[in-house]
Parts: C-alpha cells; sequence; structure tokens
C-alpha cells in the first residue's frame, strides 16, 4: 500500500516541522507557503545550480547530456527549467506533485534494507520522453500542468520523520530534472537522521551526479536497453552517457542496483539481453543486482502486449548464466526470481512477493548459513 | 446539406483558380486552398508606443483577406473559409508580452469580420498557453460577454495522448473537442532554434508538451503538430501580425532586433505564410548585416517536411505575394 499524504496531514507535518527555513527566492518569484498548493502562475523559481551563461541571453544547461541551449523566455527539453534574461532557473524546487510513503521495495531495491518504507517525492517533468513511461501523467508534463504542492526539502525530511520512515526516495517522474531539490531534501534528511535514494533514468552530466552522489545511499538506474537505436527512437535520450554514469556510480562506492524493462520485439532479443548482461559484468562487476521487469501496455505502446513469462525466464536464465550473482523478475509477482538466494550456497535468504517481503533470514550482511558477504545496505 | 470536398477536388479548384467556390459550404468543410498564395496589407506601426488605429486594423486585416483568397473583400474572403455554424479558435502568441504580440485591435478587426459572418460572439475564441500570457500581452481575458472571448488553455488538454509522425502529445480541448476551425494568428519573428517563428510554430502552442520537440530546428515536429487530423482538418487560415517583426534573438522581445514591418499577412496556405516571414526576416538580416538563417544554422526545416507532407508550398521563391 502507498498512502498519499492528505493535506492536514502535510499541513500537521508542516507546523511539527518548526526549523522549515524559507527558500531565498529570485525577485520575481512568488511567495508559496508549505503545504500550500500551487498555483500554475505561481511557481517560485529558484536559480539552476549546473548550466552556464551564453551571449545575447542565452544559456547553457549543464545537468544533462542533452545539453540544451535555451534562449530567453524558453524551457530546456525537460520543461522545468526556464531562461528568463539570461539567468537559468529551475522551477521545480520544492513543488511535489507527488508524495507517498511506499516500500523500498517498490522502487525496486532489493538490497536497501529490505521491508524498509520511503517518503517517495516527485515533481513534473523529465530530460527523455519514453514511449512506454508509466508515469508519463507527471513526467510528460510541466510543472504548471501538475497539480503541486509546495513542499521544502526540509518538510520533507520532517514529514518522513513524523511518520517513522527511515528512507527518503526521489522518484516517479525523473529526480535528475529536480536535481537540486534532491541534492537538498538529502541533504536536510541527513541533519535529522534519514538516508535518500534516487530512482532515474541515469541520463545525467558527470559533474552533478558526483556532486550529489555522496548525499545518497543508493542509487537506482533504469538501464533503458542496451542499444543507442532503441535510446533514440523509444527514450529520445542516449545509451553512452547513461553507461557513463553508471560507472561514475560504480567508482563513487554509493550502492546501486539496475532495472531493465523488457519490452517485446524492442529490447529483449537474446543478443541484446545477453551483451547487456556482459557489459554489467565487465564494468560493474558481477555483484549488482539486475532487475529484469515485465512492461505493461500504456502511454505510447499500448499497441504491444505484456512481455511473454517465457521471454522473462529467458532473460532471466541468461543473466544469471552470464554470471550476475543478483539477478531479478520483476512484475511477475509469485516468481521465484523476486527472492534473494546466496550465490555461494544457494540459501533462500529473502522471499518477497510484488513488494512484500515474506521472510528474510540474511544475518547481518552474510548469509546465515556460508557466511558469505551479500552486497548491500542492510542496516 | 454537407459537401465535403475530397483532397483531389481540392486540388482541382486550386488549380483553376476558383478559390471561391467553396462557399455556403457546410460546418466542416474545408475551403480551397490557395497554395503559395499570401495575401499582404500595410499597417505602419504608430508613432511610439500607440497601439493601431481601430479603423485602419480593419481595413488592413480586410485587405489581407481579400488578397489571399483574391476576392473582393475581406467579408467575401471569411464567408468562403468560414460557416456560420462554425466554432472558431483564433490561436493567438502572446509570448513576447506587448511588446511583441499580435495586436487586439487586429484579433478585434477579425472578429468582426466572424460576426458578419454570422457567427456569434460565444463561438469566436482567442485563446493561448495560458490567460496570464493573454493578459500581459494586453488582452482583457473573458470567458463570457464581450465581441469575442479570449482566455487561456490553462492545462485543458485531453487526457490522452495522441500521435501524429514523431509527436505524442495531449491537445488542447478547445482545439480537439470544441473548435471547428483554426486559424492561427500569430507574429513574424526570428527564433532561436525553429528559425522562423510565425503560423507554424505557433502551433506548439496547442499541445501540451512543446518542449520535447524543438530539437533539429524543430523538425519534422512542427510539420507534424500541423499533419495532426485536429489540425489539418480545422487550419482554415493564417494570419500574421508584421506592424512590427523582429529579425533576431527571438522567441523573446528584444527591443533592438525589432523593425517596423508595417504589413500584415493572410494566407489560406500555413506554409506559405511563414515562407513569407522567413523571407522578410532574412532580408531585413542582410540589412542588418547579419548572417542568414541558413548561415547560423536555423532554417525552418520543418517547411520543407510540411511540404513534403503536401501541406501547402513552403519554399519562400515559390510563393506569390498580392498586394492588397
Amino acid at each position: 500500500m502507498s498512502p498519499t499524504l492528505t493535506r492536514r496531514e502535510l499541513a500537521a507535518a508542516a507546523c511539527a516541522g518548526a526549523a522549515v527555513a524559507l527558500l531565498p527566492r529570485s525577485a520575481d518569484a512568488a511567495s508559496p507557503q508549505v503545504g500550500d498548493r500551487i498555483a500554475a502562475e505561481d511557481l517560485p523559481a529558484r536559480e539552476a545550480s549546473w548550466y552556464r551563461k551564453l551571449p545575447e541571453s542565452r544559456v547553457e544547461c549543464q545537468l544533462c547530456p542533452r545539453g540544451c541551449q535555451v534562449a530567453d523566455a524558453e524551457r530546456g527539453g525537460c520543461g522545468v527549467r526556464e531562461n528568463r534574461g539570461g539567468t537559468y532557473y529551475t522551477l521545480v524546487h520544492g513543488v511535489a506533485c507527488t508524495v507517498h510513503i511506499d516500500p523500498i521495495e517498490k522502487k525496486p531495491f532489493f538490497h536497501v534494507l529490505p521491508g524498509a518504507q520511503a517518503l517517495s517525492y516527485a515533481t513534473a517533468g523529465c530530460n527523455v520522453e519514453c514511449k512506454f513511461c508509466q508515469n508519463w501523467e507527471i513526467s510528460q508534463f510541466r510543472p504548471e500542468q501538475a497539480e503541486a504542492r509546495y513542499l521544502p526539502p526540509e518538510t520533507l525530511a520532517q514529514i518522513a520523520r513524523n511518520n517513522g520512515v527511515p528512507l527518503l526516495s526521489a522518484t516517479y517522474s525523473e529526480p535528475v530534472v529536480f536535481w537540486e531539490y534532491v541534492r537538498d531534501t538529502a541533504a536536510a534528511g541527513r541533519k535529522v537522521g534519514l538516508r535518500s535514494t534516487v530512482v532515474s533514468n541515469g541520463y545525467i552530466q558527470e559533474k552533478p551526479l558526483k556532486e550529489v552522489l555522496p548525499l545518497l545511499v543508493a542509487m537506482k538506474v533504469d538501464l533503458k536497453a542496451f542499444s543507442e537505436r532503441f535510446y533514440k527512437d523509444v527514450v529520445r535520450g542516449e545509451l553512452k552517457p547513461v553507461l557513463k554514469a553508471l560507472e561514475v556510480i560504480k567508482a563513487s562506492g554509493t550502492w546501486f542496483e539496475i532495472v531493465v524493462l523488457l519490452i517485446p520485439g524492442l529490447n529483449d532479443s537474446e543478443e541484446e539481453v545477453r551483451a547487456l548482461t556482459r557489459w554489467v559484468k565487465t564494468n560493474l562487476g558481477s555483484e549488482v543486482p539486475l532487475h529484469l521487469t515485465r512492461f505493461h501496455p500504456t502511454y505510447r505502446l499500448t499497441n504491444l502486449p505484456p512481455t511473454p513469462l517465457e521471454t522473462m525466464e529467458r532473460a532471466w536464465q541468461i543473466a544469471k548464466a552470464e554470471g550476475l550473482a543478483f539477478a531479478y523478475m520483476g512484475n511477475v509477482p509469485g516468481h521465484p526470481g523476486e527472492n534473494t538466494t546466496c550465490p555461494g550456497c544457494g540459501k533462500k535468504l529473502i522471499r518477497r512477493i510484488g513488494f512484500e517481503v515474506l521472510e528474510n533470514t540474511m544475518a547481518g550482511a552474510k548469509c546465515p548459513q556460508c557466511k558469505r558477504s551479500i552486497p548491500g545496505v542492510w542496516s | 446539406m454537407v459537401h465535403a470536398i475530397s483532397r483531389r477536388e481540392l486540388a482541382g479548384l486550386v488549380g483553376l483558380g476558383l478559390a471561391g467556390l467553396a462557399r455556403g459550404a457546410g460546418t466542416t468543410s474545408r475551403p480551397p486552398q490557395s497554395r503559395g498564395r499570401v495575401g499582404l496589407a500595410p499597417l505602419p506601426p504608430g508613432a511610439g508606443a500607440a497601439r493601431p488605429d481601430p479603423v485602419a486594423a480593419e481595413r488592413a486585416v480586410s485587405a489581407a483577406l481579400a488578397a489571399c483568397t483574391g476576392l473582393a473583400s475581406g467579408r467575401a474572403a471569411v464567408e468562403a473559409m468560414f460557416a456560420a455554424e462554425d466554432t472558431v479558435g483564433i490561436k493567438l502568441n502572446c509570448l513576447g508580452g506587448r511588446g511583441l504580440s499580435p495586436h487586439p485591435e487586429l484579433v478585434g478587426a477579425f472578429a468582426a469580420l466572424l460576426r458578419q459572418r454570422g457567427i456569434p460572439s460565444h463561438r469566436i475564441i482567442a485563446f493561448d498557453r495560458s490567460s496570464r500570457e493573454l493578459t500581459r500581452a494586453g488582452f482583457n481575458v473573458r470567458r463570457d460577454g464581450g465581441d469575442w472571448l479570449c482566455y487561456g488553455i490553462d492545462n485543458d488538454y485531453d487526457r490522452e495522448p495522441s500521435t501524429s509522425g514523431e509527436i505524442g502529445s495531449c491537445f488542447a480541448r478547445l482545439v480537439s473537442t470544441t473548435c471547428t476551425a483554426l486559424v492561427s494568428f500569430g507574429i513574424v519573428k526570428d527564433h532561436d532554434l525553429a528559425g522562423v517563428s510565425g503560423g507554424l510554430k505557433n502551433l506548439y502552442g496547442l499541445i501540451h508538451n512543446p518542449n520535447k520537440y524543438h530539437d533539429n530546428n524543430c523538425d519534422p515536429y512542427v510539420a507534424d503538430v500541423l499533419n495532426h487530423p485536429y489540425v489539418r482538418g480545422k487550419l482554415r487560415l493564417t494570419v500574421l501580425d508584421g506592424v512590427t517583426a523582429q529579425c533576431h534573438g527571438g522567441p523573446a522581445y528584444r527591443p533592438d532586433a525589432v523593425w517596423p514591418l508595417g504589413l500584415i499577412a493572410a494566407s489560406t496556405d500555413p506554409l506559405a505564410a511563414d515562407a513569407w516571414a522567413w523571407k522578410v526576416i532574412d532580408a531585413e538580416r542582410r540589412r542588418r548585416g547579419l548572417p542568414s538563417l541558413e548561415e547560423a544554422k536555423r532554417p525552418p526545416r520543418f517547411l520543407s517536411t510540411a511540404e513534403r507532407y503536401g501541406l501547402g508550398v513552403g519554399t519562400p521563391g515559390a510563393i506569390t505575394e498580392v498586394r492588397g
């Protein structure tokens, strides 16, 4: 279950959060109150952290690899950053259009505090346009088009604390487009003992990624496919920068897991799955969890069927045969591929159905039977 | 009885130059398109910040419409293009604020012609993306009363996206549901990515996610928006307010890049209107020693794509300018 916070709960959380600080804002920004619904014309504007100024009041965004060069009065491809007279602003800092409390397995993280809850938040916007997006109703809209409330970082942290939730998670749409909000929320959470995770497409430049990684306990990256053609035609992005981002995350030491959504006929061939898993093993190691998840028709790919179970199982077998120690299946509730099994002795360590943990026999970070270390964030 | 004219019939009519034959057709019939023909009428800017004189504005709009259709008057042109049963959406481009948006006086003059056609005030709707932009550009936002309505889309989009070529977008319900006829009422300005923002780029304001479609000089995306059945089937006319135009630094208003073009352009061929805008923008850029849009690596590529789709004449050298 993923409860959505009501206005009353938000108000209570805000009142409880005596430390809520009003954010510095630009001269022309509105002044929303914490918890208020934000009117389309009152989006708070805050200068973006990663961009450079160009001649003639133009700017170049340096947040994602798209590197949008944006003229005055225009927005970047994400739709949430706007050039106003040569200064680039994010319009979504503190502008949360979705706040839920979810199990961490929903992200999915299978090696991060099993069974823990995460206060999950998102703003409108995305830097790509996946034709299979499950959350297109927020990711493919601009902030003035999505109902949102003003929840600055300290308020989110306070809400999590008041609800006894140990984790914050930037998710649902694309955290890269609200990266300053992610950074500041992670920092605010850390001050009150919370840990932060990010669920992202990994389509981000190296510098902003490196600046925020130290504030995170874990990051999940959607590797949409293993071909540039797929990224170009179906995602409107690029594969190469995502692979680079994965290497950067690996090098940082921050825990990470990878999800691959298998779509019939588009990215589910044996060759592609094999090439992807080999790349993961060679460049990121055999211990990184790889979640192979099942596609269901949505958004602009309603013409395709759900991924056949045989395809899912074939991919899962390939990943294991290629030597990945923690290959999982997703969106197939009840399948053995949802469980965590010790690669050393074969003992079933964590039993799951969907997002629910049925049994956890881990001994700290080790298999209780053969004592093999199981990588992840367990305490 | 409504006689829907087929594409082939339209092409034949155009070939014969019988632009007015569809007069009296019913609500959903398409008037013949005068391919490649752009009607022009003078309307010099007032001194300083003066607004155009309403009488002069009416005369200019009428003359441009007559010139673009070859009919005797603006009233006759409107009669050929619209039925009394139509609900007409007039898409404005108010991003440039008061400095560079269609003049309300010109929109008012056009709305008056629609009323003379027998279209009631409540079925003449001037709109843009947001009411706020309209207000900033000097329009009086109203959802009832007055000689025509004027309001923003303000997030009233279809619930599901629909696809045309490369775009997948939710269209404004004003376009998909409310209006039976559309007019793109734009301006003449340079655009940092699209090259030209005239009548076609203005149509980006009909979809919820234009920010996704600015790569490659907005090509083929602008053409894909135009080619969507909602737009292709309803767009009857393009009017460009060229009283003041901008040759550089768009889409924002740049006082140092505007010049008094002093023309109103109209065309039933949406590509021709933009091809004309490209031509005059490049001429002014040459005069100022600026590189052409082609040299600046932002030619309006979407025009040749739209031409390939068969939507009109998008080559500046192939259009016909008719002075009214």
